[in-house]
């Protein structure tokens, strides 16, 4: 019920910002209703691509300044713009675009949003209804298309329905686990007219058992406190549950209490900050090896709100032999997935945590935390022996140059690849959700989008891009969007001239056959100026600070284009299907 | 190396449980309140399909209440595989509540119709038999018998299997409905 008095809450906002809107009942046309009801829902910021199918809600925007959308290159930047949008703000993000062609080009980008549980609306226009079924121009079965990949989807039939799907859209998208929902508004739809009445339009619908959030059951609780009390090399596994919750200073206060050292999951980093005594790094396939070796060895995961995911656990089998799992999660088909949980517990990671820092007695790890300590020690001190004197830029000077140029204040988002993983092991994360990437489906092309989003949702917050010369080709076509909304961001290429992940694996496992892996750039420099923005090549590394610098000192989104060592690989690694104690690690 | 535990891997991993030991498959009864709108058994169907449930039957009809359809679906699956696609199931926002039926924990019925191969001499003789089944014999033609049987499936297999030696022209069978035992 909670859930209803939000929507009226905002309500209040949205009808005092809305350029027509008052209490009284009015015909209107569905493309108008769409709009009355976005603005109802809270919505400021809209990213999309007109065309055919969706040009009735086109023709009523204008009327509705509250608002903005932003026109981008591709279709599929505006999904990538609406999941970064909500994951920095926590927000529904929103994203438009027409039938056919528009609606196929999102689906990457709900994909991504899907598998990383961000809560995402997409609107889509469809051909008429008499045209659906009937092979229309443009015309493409969405909701058998985006089946597998949003939480939940629609067709809208009738305009006199049209207020209530989109309300439960919003609803669906961040109740519980959050995730994308797709309504899909005919054309004919849109022109409709209907009486529409503001206060009338949030049905009491039967999603309650869709949207409740569990709380944890006492007696779990209990028995996790005492499984927490006689474990004696145990971790805590913190995986997006925690920032999707806001449960930081609740993991915070259960690591500190119990005095149990914390691994973070990819999507998980930055929900708490890297120089904490307690904090160890990433687990699984480029994590560091004393963390995988702690995973090892471990007799208690205390898993929170992370799903075991096989880039975490290597081969399943041999995962944590010696563990027993506390499983913390918000959606049931989780727990018991990937590994059996003594102690499963069904609840919002927040409330869950909060309970458990109540149940735990105060305890005392210290014998096991210099253990890690120790392998950690002898890791870096390895690390230290292997590294040459080089002359280009490295991962690590790009990464500790962002992180002193703007005093750990940056929100950093990466693509996908090898500088995906640099940045998640050597950023330094200190501040809470910093940290953004497309973890689950792994997609190139998403952080310049994304970063629009970030940054538009977060417009104090300095925002920084780490990508790869493939990745950041993929959705190039964004500058010059950042350019129209004169959206501020810095982007930092890691160069290497290569699909560098993928000709890491045809080095490691494919006898060096860098098969199609080679890959060239454009000049980032000339590319910028094309789109009116600053570009920097930056090629030896004692100009790395200094760029950076400059960078941020220059207005306007500004791209650094990092020479690299072409061949770097990240280490260490775990090969597919292997145990994650059973790593590669750089030869000496 | 890569390909071997790939294969491996697919070889060990049956519906998302990684863990399920091997041959621990058997046959398990789902049956799914649903609310009857658009896309709804699509949804239900699409899960099935996409956490790798083998099924062997899908009967979509009408419940008691107005607007809610139930599926019945009977899927071949470990253990901890169908457990864990009950909770996928109950994840999409159309199913109203998903039961599991382990095997013989529910009244299961199905109906089948079965058109048989007969002469004027042998005809009696298939009707005689199906009677022994509960059988109906519904349509007579020169050369064909038409049967209705109602009953478990092994009943029907049964009868399948002693009609087998007549000739089966052709079979429809309804798939499996199921109901919960009261104590």
């Amino acid at each position: 019920m909670t859930t209803t008095a939000t929507v009226t809450q905002e309500s209040g906002d949205a009808r005092r910002a809305s350029a027509h809107a008052t209490d009284e009942a009015r015909e209107l046309a569905g493309s108008h209703i769409l709009c009355e009801a976005l603005v109802r829902e809270g919505v400021e910021l809209l990213y999309g691509y007109p065309g055919g199918a969706i040009m009735p809600f086109y023709d009523a925007l204008p009327a509705y300044p509250r608002l903005h959308h932003v026109l981008v290159r591709h279709e599929q930047a505006a999904a990538h713009a609406a999941d970064g949008y909500a994951r920095a703000t926590g927000k529904v993000g929103v994203c438009v675009a027409t039938s056919g062609p528009g609606a196929t080009n999102l689906v990457t980008g709900l994909a991504t949003a899907y598998m990383d549980s961000t809560p995402v609306v997409a609107i889509t226009g469809q051909v008429g209804r008499p045209f659906i079924g009937r092979d229309a121009f443009q015309e493409t079965d969405v909701l058998g298309l985006t089946l597998p990949i949003t939480k939940h989807n629609f067709l809208v039939r009738h305009v006199e329905e049209l207020a209530d799907v989109v309300h439960e859209a919003f609803q669906l998208a961040r109740s519980g686990r959050p995730g994308p929902v797709l309504v899909d508004v005919p054309k004919d739809v849109q022109f409709a007219k209907t009486v529409y009445r503001p206060a009338a339009s949030v049905r009491s619908i039967e999603l309650y058992r869709a949207t409740r959030v569990p709380q944890p059951a006492p007696e779990a609780i209990q028995q996790a406190a005492r499984l927490i009390a006689q474990a004696r090399r145990p971790v805590i596994m913190s995986g997006h549950g925690i920032i999707l919750s806001n449960a930081y200073a609740e993991l915070r206060a259960l690591a500190e209490k119990t005095n149990i050292p914390v691994i973070t999951t990819l999507l998980g980093l930055s929900a708490f900050p890297v120089d904490h005594p307690l904090f160890l790094g990433m687990p699984g396939m480029h994590g560091p090896a004393f963390v995988n070796r702690a995973i090892g060895v471990t007799d208690l995961i205390i898993g929170v709100g992370l799903r075991f995911d096989d880039r975490v656990t290597g081969k399943v089998s041999e995962f944590a032999p010696q563990a027993q799992i506390i499983h913390i999660d918000i959606d049931p088909s989780e727990l018991n997935k990937v590994k059996p949980a003594v102690v499963p517990i069904l609840a919002d990671a927040k409330a869950a945590l909060a309970a458990l820092v109540e149940a735990v007695e105060p305890g005392n790890h210290q014998g096991w935390l210099s253990e890690l300590r120790q392998w950690e020690a002898e890791e870096q001190e390895r690390a230290r022996r292997l590294s040459r004197p080089v002359p280009y830029p490295t991962p690590t000077d790009i990464l500790d140059a962002i992180y002193e140029v703007t005093d750990g204040e940056a929100t950093v988002v990466s693509d996908v690849g090898q500088h995906q993983m640099w940045t998640a092991r050597f950023y330094k994360w200190t501040r809470p959700n910093s940290h953004i990437t497309s973890g689950g489906l792994g997609t190139m092309g998403f952080a310049l989008p994304a970063a629009m989003g970030v940054k538009m949702g977060r417009p104090e917050a300095t925002v920084w891009v780490v990508a790869g010369d493939g990745g950041f080709q993929m959705n190039i076509q964004e500058l010059a969007t950042l350019r129209d909304e004169g959206v501020e961001i810095k982007v930092a290429i890691m160069n290497n001239g290569y699909l560098g992940m993928v000709r890491q694996w045809q080095e490691f496992f494919h006898q060096r056959n860098y098969s199609e892996t080679p890959i060239s750039s454009p000049d980032y420099v000339k590319l910028a100026e094309a789109y009116g923005l600053t570009g920097m090549r930056v090629e030896r590394r004692e100009d790395v600070q200094a760029a950076v610098q400059q960078a941020m000192q220059t207005p306007g989104t500004v791209i650094i284009d990092f020479a690299i060592e072409a061949e770097a690989n990240v280490y260490p690694m775990v090969p597919p299907g292997a145990a994650i104690t059973d790593m590669i690690i750089e030869r000496e | 190396m890569g390909s071997d535990m790939t294969e491996q891997a697919i070889a060990s991993a049956r519906a998302g449980q990684a863990d399920a030991p091997q041959g621990s498959a058997r046959l398990y009864t789902l049956a799914l309140l649903v609310d009857d709108r658009q896309g709804a058994v699509d949804r239900v169907v699409n899960v099935l399909r996409r956490r790798r449930a083998n099924m062997r039957t899908l009967v979509v009809g009408p419940s008691e209440e107005a607007g809610v359809a139930r599926v019945t679906v009977v899927v071949d699956d470990a253990e901890v595989g169908v457990e864990h696609l009950s909770e996928q199931l109950r994840k999409i926002v159309d199913v109203r509540q998903v039961l599991l039926f382990p095997a013989g924990r529910a009244i299961e019925r199905e109906l089948a119709l079965v058109k048989v191969n007969c002469t004027a001499a042998n005809r009696s003789e298939i009707i005689e038999l199906g009677q022994h089944f509960g059988a109906q014999a519904v349509d007579l033609a020169p050369e064909t018998l038409t049967l209705q049987v109602t009953g478990k499936g092994e009943q029907v297999e049964q009868l399948l299997e002693r009609l087998q030696p007549y000739g089966i022209r052709e079979l429809a069978r309804s798939g499996c409905l199921a109901i919960a035992r009261d104590e």
